[in-house]
C-alpha cells in the first residue's frame, strides 16, 4: 500500500541526511558533555585550590571517558518499590528535551540542523519539558526525598521559566525576529549585552536556576535532600540526567552567547570583513572561524557559570522563589517595557543601555540591601564587642 | 553583592598557580613525607651487635596495651648459653595484630629493653580481616627498614648519653666553680 | 510527611538521625536519635589504666583531641595532687589552642558544605592539614595523638618547633582570613544563616548550652576566663560574642575564637620557658588516691566535664564526661521547628557536633 502524504516529497536522500545529521550532532554535543565534565572537575579543582584529575591522560583529559564507562559498567539498581514505567521514562524525557533544544541552536551562519523561524519560542517550549522528566524521576523512584527534590525542582523551574521568556521576547523585539540566526546578524555591530545589559543578567540568572546550578541547586541539593529526583538513580540511568545537565548548561551558555553577545557574528565580521577578502584562497576559513569564535564565547560563560559553583553557597527554597518572582520577574517585565518604549519612540541606543542599567542598579541595591539587613546589625556587635574590650581594659587598669 | 565579589575574586586567585599554590600532592605516585616522630605500626628491633632482637619477651607492653593487639611467649635464649649474648631470655613468639593497634605508642614507651619501634609504616592494607596480623620475622623486618632508614640508636643508650653529657657539664661547671671559689663552695657542688 | 535523615546522610555531622515531620518544606516537629556511634567510652574508662585513658579520650571529640587530653590528664593531676612543669603546660597551651582552631576551620568547612558552598571546605582544610602536620611532628599522629601525660607531655617539643611555628602562623592567619573572606559576609551565606536556628540567652543557658553556642546568644561565658585552668590567666585575649543567638552569630563567634587563638599562641610562644617536661611521676604506675573530682574545660564545642573516682587502684572507678556537643544538640528539637527543610541542615552544622562525642 502506497501512503500518499505530503512527506512523500521528502527523498531517501533527505531521510538519510536527517539520520546522519542527528547522530552527527548526537555525537557532538557527547563529546561537549565530555569537555564539559573536563572542564568543570578541572576549572572547580584550580578554583579549590586542588589540580583537578590528573591520572587518567596528560592532564586527566581521559577523566570523562574514564568516568562514563565506570558509569555505564555499574550496577543499574531499580529499586523494588518504584513505579518501573516512570522510572525509566523519565531520564528518557529529560535527556530527550535536552538533545531536542539543539536541533535549532546554530553554531553558526551554516551549521544548523534545522532553523526555524520561531527558534526561540521552540526552544523555551521544549526547554520546559526537561521539568516533567525531573518531577516523574522524583515520584517514580519512590523516594520521600526523591519526591521534594522533584517538587522542588518544579517549582523552581517554572518560576525561573517566566523571566527567560520575558528576556527572549526583549532580544526578540529589538531583533524583529525569534530566528536565531537573525538575531546573531542583527547584533554584528553591537552586541544586545550593551544595549540591554539587564537582560542578559536576567537570563544569566534565571538561566543558572534553570540548570539548577549552583546557587540555585537547591533541587539536587547534596546536603539537604541528597541529590533529590536522581537519589535512586545509578549507572547508565544516572548517566543520562548527568547528560542532560551538561546538555542543558551548554544550552544556556550558548543562548547567552548567540542573544546577547552576538554569536558568532560579533566583533568577529566587522575585523574578518577587514582583511579576510585577502585570503580569497580558503572560503572555508571564514565559517570555520565563526564557528570557534563562537565556542570560544559560550565557553567562556560556562567559565563563569563554574566559576559561579565554586564561590557561592546555595539559597533556601523560599529565598530562591522570593527572588524569582519579587526581582527576576518584575525585571524582566521591566526589560520588555523598556525596550518597547525604545523601539517605538526609537531613541538612540544608549538610553536603552542606560535605562536598563537603572533598572538592575535599582532591584540590584533593594536585593543587596535586604540581604546584607542582617549584615548591617553585625556592625552594632562590633561596636558592642569593642566597647566591652574597651570598658574591660579600663577597669583591670583601674584594678 | 560587595562580599560575593570579592569571594569570587578570591576563587579566581586560586586558579592561577602563581598566585596561590595548589595544595595537592600527587600521594601515591609522589610519597608523602612523614615527620621524624611520626607513628607508623609498631615494630621490633634487631639488636646487629649480638644478632638477635631486643625483645626479651617480658610482656610488659602486652599489659600496657589498651587494645590487647599483642602477644608473645619467652624462651631460653640459645646465645646466651654459648655466652654471646647478655640476654637470658628471648622473645620466642610475638604477633600483633595491627588492625586492632590504635598506634598509640604506649608500647614503646613501657618498654625497657628498647625492643619496639613506632616504626614509619604505614601502608599495610590488605584485602583479608586477618590479613595485617603480623609475627616476629615480618615485625623485625620493619623494625630493620626502620632502623636502617633512620639511623636509629637505642634510646636508653641515648638517654644514657644526655645524663652522662649533662654529669660532664655539671661536673665541669661545679669544678669551675670549687676551684676558683671557697671550699664550701666546692662541698655545696659535690 | 516523615521524613528520616540520617544516619546516612551528608549533613548530619556522622551517624546522627533525625526522624523529621515535614509539612512541604516545614519541619513540623523532629525527634532526634543518637547512640550510632556508641563505644562504651565510660565503661571502658573504667577497664584501663589511668595512662591508657588518654588514648580513649583522643577519640570522644576526634576533631579536637589535645582538648581532650587536657582536662583528662588534669582531672587525674587534680586527684592526685601533682604539680605539672611550666614547659609542659605552655606546650598543653599552644596544641590546644591550635587544635582549636583546627577545630574551628573544620567547622567553616563543614557549615560551608551544610550551606552549599564547596571551595571554604578546601580552603578551610588547607589550615587544618598544615596544623596536623606540625601536630605530627610533635606528636607523631596527626589525630590521635597520645601525647599528654598526667603530669606532662610525653616528650619535648621538636628542636625544630619555633622555626615550624614561625613558618605556620603567617600562613594560618592568611588560611582564617580566606576562610572567613570567602564565608562570613557573603550574602547568599548571610540570607541562609542569620535569623535562623535562633535561641534566646535563657533558653540557651536551660538547655546548658556552652561554647559559641552560648557565646552566640549573647552571654560572654568562657571557662578559659570565667575559671582559668592551667596557665589560661596568663594571656591576654578576648572572649567575642554574638547578639541574636542565631547560626551566623554562632559562626561569628567561632570565625573571632580562632584570631584569639592565635593571639594565645603569639604569647605562649613568647612566655615559654625551658625545663623540664614531664613531672617527678616519672614512669611509674599511676594510683591517685580514693576520692573524686570534677574538672572542667573548654573544648571548641563548649565546656568539657569530667567526673573522675577513683578507689584506690590503677583504674578509674568511675568517669562520667560531660560532652559539650551533647548538650548543646539537646535543643535540636527546640531549634528546628518551624523551620524549613534546608534549615536543619545548617542549624545541625553551626551547633558543630562532633558524635564521638555525643554518643561516647
Amino acid at each position: 500500500m502506497v501512503v500518499s502524504l505530503p512527506l512523500m516529497s521528502v527523498t531517501v536522500l533527505q531521510v538519510l541526511w536527517m539520520v546522519v545529521a542527528l547522530l552527527l550532532m548526537f555525537t557532538g554535543l557527547s563529546v561537549v558533555v565530555l569537555s564539559l565534565v573536563w572542564l568543570e572537575r578541572k576549572a572547580l579543582g584550580r578554583l579549590q585550590l586542588r589540580l583537578g584529575p590528573t591520572r587518567t591522560g596528560p592532564m586527566g583529559l581521559m577523566q570523562p571517558i574514564a568516568d562514563a564507562v565506570k558509569l555505564i559498567l555499574k550496577e543499574d539498581i531499580i529499586p523494588n518499590s518504584s513505579d518501573r514505567a516512570i522510572f525509566w521514562a523519565a531520564p528518557v524525557i529529560v535527556v530527550l528535551s535536552a538533545f531536542m533544544i539543539w536541533v535549532t541552536i546554530p553554531a553558526s551562519e551554516g551549521l544548523v540542523l534545522r532553523n526555524l523561524e520561531l527558534g526561540l519560542l521552540y526552544i523555551t517550549a521544549f526547554a520546559v519539558m526537561g521539568i516533567l522528566g525531573l518531577v516523574l524521576a522524583g515520584w517514580g523512584s519512590a523516594n520521600k526525598y526523591g519526591v521534594l527534590g522533584g517538587l522542588r525542582s518544579a517549582a523552581q523551574l517554572i518560576s525561573y521559566e517566566i523571566p527567560v521568556i520575558m528576556v527572549v521576547v526583549a532580544a526578540g523585539m529589538l531583533a524583529g525576529s525569534l530566528d536565531l540566526r537573525v538575531i546573531v546578524a542583527s547584533q554584528d555591530q553591537i552586541p544586545y549585552a550593551l544595549i540591554l545589559p539587564l537582560g542578559m543578567v536576567v537570563f544569566f540568572i534565571a538561566g543558572l536556576a534553570e540548570v539548577g546550578r549552583t546557587p540555585f541547586d537547591i533541587y539536587h541539593a547534596e546536603s539537604e535532600v541528597v541529590g533529590g529526583p536522581f537519589v535512586e538513580y545509578s549507572g547508565a540511568h544516572w548517566s543520562v540526567f548527568f547528560l542532560a545537565e551538561y546538555i542543558n548548561t551548554f544550552a544556556i551558555a550558548a543562548l547567552v552567547a548567540l542573544l546577547f553577545l552576538g554569536g558568532w557574528s560579533w566583533p568577529w565580521d566587522t575585523v574578518a570583513l577587514a582583511w579576510l577578502p585577502s585570503l580569497p584562497a580558503w572560503p572555508w576559513l571564514g565559517p570555520l572561524l565563526s564557528v570557534v569564535w563562537f565556542l570560544f564565547k559560550v565557553y567562556a560563560v560556562i567559565l563563569v557559570v563554574f566559576w559561579i559553583r565554586g564561590t557561592f553557597p546555595r539559597l533556601r527554597i523560599d529565598q530562591l522563589m522570593a527572588f524569582a518572582w519579587k526581582a527576576m520577574v518584575p525585571l524582566s517585565f521591566y526589560s520588555i517595557v523598556i525596550t518597547a518604549v525604545y523601539l517605538y519612540y526609537d531613541w538612540p541606543g544608549w538610553t536603552l543601555t542606560l535605562m536598563s542599567l537603572a533598572g538592575l542598579g535599582i532591584v540590584g541595591y533593594i536585593v543587596y540591601r535586604r540581604m546584607t539587613a542582617p549584615a548591617r546589625r553585625v556592625a552594632e556587635v562590633k561596636a558592642r564587642q569593642a566597647a566591652q574590650l574597651a570598658e574591660r581594659r579600663a577597669s583591670s587598669q583601674a584594678g | 553583592m560587595l562580599n560575593s565579589v570579592k569571594g569570587m575574586m578570591l576563587t579566581l586567585a586560586s586558579t592561577f598557580t602563581g598566585l596561590r599554590k595548589p595544595v595537592t600532592r600527587q600521594y601515591p605516585t609522589v610519597p608523602t613525607p612523614v615527620q621524624p616522630r611520626f607513628m607508623g605500626f609498631p615494630a621490633l628491633t634487631w639488636d646487629d651487635g649480638v644478632g638477635e632482637p631486643y625483645c626479651t619477651g617480658c610482656m610488659v607492653c602486652i599489659r600496657n596495651c589498651p587494645t590487647q593487639c599483642m602477644s608473645a611467649s619467652m624462651m631460653d635464649n640459645p646465645l646466651n648459653e654459648e655466652g654471646k649474648s647478655s640476654r637470658r631470655k628471648i622473645v620466642d613468639y610475638f604477633e600483633i595484630n595491627l588492625n586492632r593497634c590504635i598506634l598509640c605508642g604506649i608500647c614503646v614507651e613501657v618498654c625497657n629493653f628498647d625492643a619496639i619501634v613506632m616504626s614509619h609504616e604505614h601502608e599495610m592494607s590488605t584485602y583479608q580481616r586477618n590479613g595485617d596480623r603480623v609475627d616476629l620475622p615480618a615485625l623485625l623486618d620493619i623494625g630493620k627498614k626502620y632502623q636502617v632508614n633512620t639511623a636509629w640508636i637505642p634510646p636508653t643508650v641515648l638517654a644514657k648519653a644526655k645524663k652522662e653529657a649533662e654529669d660532664a657539664a655539671k661536673a665541669a661547671a661545679a669544678a669551675e666553680a670549687s676551684s676558683g671559689e671557697t671550699a664550701a663552695a666546692g662541698q655545696e657542688a659535690t | 510527611m516523615l521524613l528520616n535523615m540520617g544516619p546516612q546522610h551528608p549533613s548530619t555531622h556522622g551517624v546522627f538521625r533525625m526522624v523529621l515531620w515535614v509539612d512541604g518544606e516545614k519541619i513540623v516537629d523532629v525527634e532526634p536519635h543518637i547512640g550510632y556511634l556508641h563505644r562504651g567510652s565510660e565503661k571502658l574508662c573504667e577497664g584501663e589504666q589511668y595512662h591508657q585513658v588518654i588514648t580513649l579520650f583522643d577519640r570522644l571529640d576526634y576533631v579536637a583531641n589535645f582538648n581532650n587530653e587536657l582536662v583528662y590528664c588534669q582531672a587525674v593531676e587534680k586527684l592526685m595532687g601533682l604539680d605539672v612543669p611550666e614547659r609542659a603546660e605552655y606546650i598543653r597551651v599552644i596544641l590546644c589552642e591550635l587544635n582549636r582552631i583546627a577545630s574551628h576551620l573544620l567547622y567553616v568547612g563543614t557549615i560551608g558544605l551544610d550551606a552549599g558552598a564547596m571551595t571554604p571546605t578546601m580552603f578551610a582544610f588547607r589550615g587544618r592539614e598544615r596544623i596536623q602536620a606540625l601536630f605530627e611532628a610533635v606528636s607523631g599522629a596527626r589525630m590521635m595523638h597520645n601525647y599528654f601525660r598526667i603530669g606532662g607531655v610525653k616528650e619535648d617539643l621538636p628542636g625544630n618547633f619555633e622555626q615550624m611555628m614561625g613558618e605556620l602562623l603567617p600562613l594560618l592567619r592568611e588560611d582564617v582570613e580566606e576562610s572567613d573572606r570567602i564565608l562570613t559576609f557573603n550574602e547568599i551565606f548571610l540570607s541562609r544563616l542569620k535569623d535562623v536556628g535562633t535561641i534566646s540567652a535563657e533558653d540557651a543557658v536551660d538547655f546548658g548550652f556552652t561554647g559559641p553556642c552560648l557565646r552566640g546568644c549573647g552571654i560572654e561565658y568562657d571557662v578559659r576566663r570565667a575559671q582559668p585552668y592551667s596557665i589560661y590567666d596568663r594571656f591576654d585575649f578576648d572572649i567575642p560574642v554574638g547578639l541574636d543567638g542565631d547560626c551566623w552569630d554562632r559562626h561569628w563567634v567561632r570565625v573571632q575564637e580562632m584570631y584569639e587563638s592565635l593571639k594565645i599562641v603569639d604569647q605562649a610562644l613568647e612566655q615559654m620557658p625551658a625545663g623540664e617536661v614531664v613531672s617527678s611521676l616519672g614512669r611509674r604506675l599511676i594510683r591517685p588516691p580514693a576520692g573524686e573530682v570534677y574538672v572542667r574545660a573548654e573544648n571548641p564545642r563548649g565546656e568539657i566535664g569530667v567526673h573522675l573516682i577513683s578507689n584506690g587502684t590503677d583504674r578509674p572507678y568511675r568517669l562520667k564526661i560531660r560532652p559539650p556537643s551533647f548538650c548543646n544538640l539537646s535543643a535540636i528539637k527546640h531549634l528546628l521547628r518551624n523551620s524549613w527543610i534546608a534549615d536543619s541542615v545548617v542549624i545541625l552544622g553551626s551547633l558543630d557536633i562532633v558524635l564521638g562525642e555525643v554518643d561516647r
